[in-house]
C-alpha cells in the first residue's frame, strides 16, 4: 500500500514534493501501522480516504503551481456560505445575457460572412482615408457613444430598482432604536 | 488567508495547533479527536492547508530537538493565534445570537 500512497505522491508537482513528500510518507507509514491492528474495514477506509485525498491534493497543487491561484480559496468546502447583501436583481441578470447572447450572435454572423465570401488572392490593400468622411465616422461614434449609453443606463436602472439604494434610508424600529431606561435613575 | 475563508479543516489544525506544537500524524489525530470523531482529515487535505497557512504566516515549523524531516512539528504564529482568536469570537457571537432565537421560539 505504501508503495501505492508513493506512486501517489509522485504526482505532486517538483517543488511541493521536495518540500513535504517524506512528513507525508511518514505520516502515511504511521496510519498503515495504526489501521494495520484494527482490521481490513478500517484499512480499506484509510486506502479510499487517502487515495481520494491525495489525487484531489496533487489536482490542487497543480492548480496552484500552474496558476498561483489557491482552488481552494476561490471554493471553500466545508464551510456555512456567507453572502454579501449585494444581489443583482433578475432585471440586470437578464439584461446582460441579452446582451452577451447578441454579441455571440454577432460573432457567429461575422463568421459566416466571412466564409460566404470567395478567398481572394489579391491582397487586400490599404484602407485608404479618403473612403471615409468625417461625418460619416462621426455620426458612427456617436451612434456607439448612445448604445453604450443606453446600455450603462439600463443596468443602473435596473440596480436601482432593487431597492439597496433605500436601505441606507431604513429608520430602525423605534422600540429598538429608542434607550432602554429600565434600571436607570 | 482572510478569516472569511476559514474552511473546517483549517479551523480544526489551527485548534490543534493552539495548545502546543504539534507534527502531521498527531494534527491528524488531534482534529479527529475535537471533531468529536465525526471529521478525519486525509494526509493529503492536511499538507494543503499547512502549506496554505505556513505561507500566510499563520503557523511556523517548530525545530524540536529530537524530530527529523519525516517529524517536522508545527505551531502558531502570533498572527495565526489572533486569526483564530477572531474567527472563535465571531462563531461565538453567532452562537449566542442562534440559542437566543432559538430560545425565543422555544417559548
Amino acid at each position: 500500500m505504501l508503495a501505492f500512497y508513493q506512486l501517489l505522491l509522485s504526482l505532486y508537482p517538483a517543488g511541493y514534493r521536495d518540500e513535504y513528500q517524506q512528513e507525508m510518507l511518514s505520516v502515511l507509514v504511521q496510519l498503515n501501522e495504526e489501521s494495520s491492528q484494527q482490521g481490513w474495514p478500517a484499512r480499506f477506509l484509510l486506502a479510499a480516504r487517502e487515495t481520494a485525498g491525495l489525487l484531489r491534493g496533487a489536482l490542487q497543487e497543480h492548480f496552484y503551481a500552474f496558476t498561483g491561484f489557491d482552488p481552494l480559496v476561490a471554493f471553500p468546502n466545508r464551510r456555512i456560505p456567507m453572502r454579501s447583501e449585494f444581489r443583482f436583481p433578475k432585471t440586470t441578470v437578464t439584461l446582460m445575457a441579452l446582451i452577451l447572447v447578441a454579441i455571440i450572435v454577432a460573432i457567429e454572423k461575422a463568421k459566416a460572412i466571412s466564409e460566404s465570401i470567395p478567398p481572394s488572392s489579391t491582397p487586400v490593400g490599404p484602407i485608404r482615408p479618403e473612403y471615409v468622411g468625417v461625418v460619416p465616422a462621426f455620426l458612427i461614434a456617436l451612434g456607439s457613444a448612445c448604445v453604450m449609453g443606453l446600455i450603462g443606463w439600463a443596468i443602473l436602472f435596473a440596480l436601482g430598482r432593487s431597492g439597496i439604494h433605500r436601505l441606507s434610508s431604513v429608520q430602525p424600529d423605534a422600540n429598538q432604536t429608542k434607550p432602554s431606561t429600565l434600571g436607570l435613575k | 488567508m482572510p478569516s472569511s475563508l476559514l474552511t473546517e479543516p483549517v479551523l480544526l489544525i489551527l485548534l490543534s495547533l493552539a495548545d502546543q506544537p504539534r507534527h502531521g500524524y498527531a494534527i491528524l489525530q488531534d482534529t479527529h479527536k475535537i471533531s468529536g470523531g465525526r471529521v478525519r482529515l486525509s494526509t493529503g487535505t492536511l499538507y494543503g492547508a499547512l502549506r496554505r497557512l505556513l505561507e500566510e504566516r499563520w503557523i511556523e515549523r517548530f525545530e524540536a530537538r529530537d524530530t527529523s524531516r519525516g517529524k517536522q512539528a508545527y505551531r502558531l504564529t502570533a498572527t495565526g493565534r489572533r486569526n483564530l482568536q477572531a474567527e472563535v469570537s465571531r462563531m461565538r457571537q453567532l452562537s449566542r445570537v442562534a440559542s437566543g432565537r432559538l430560545a425565543q421560539t422555544e417559548s
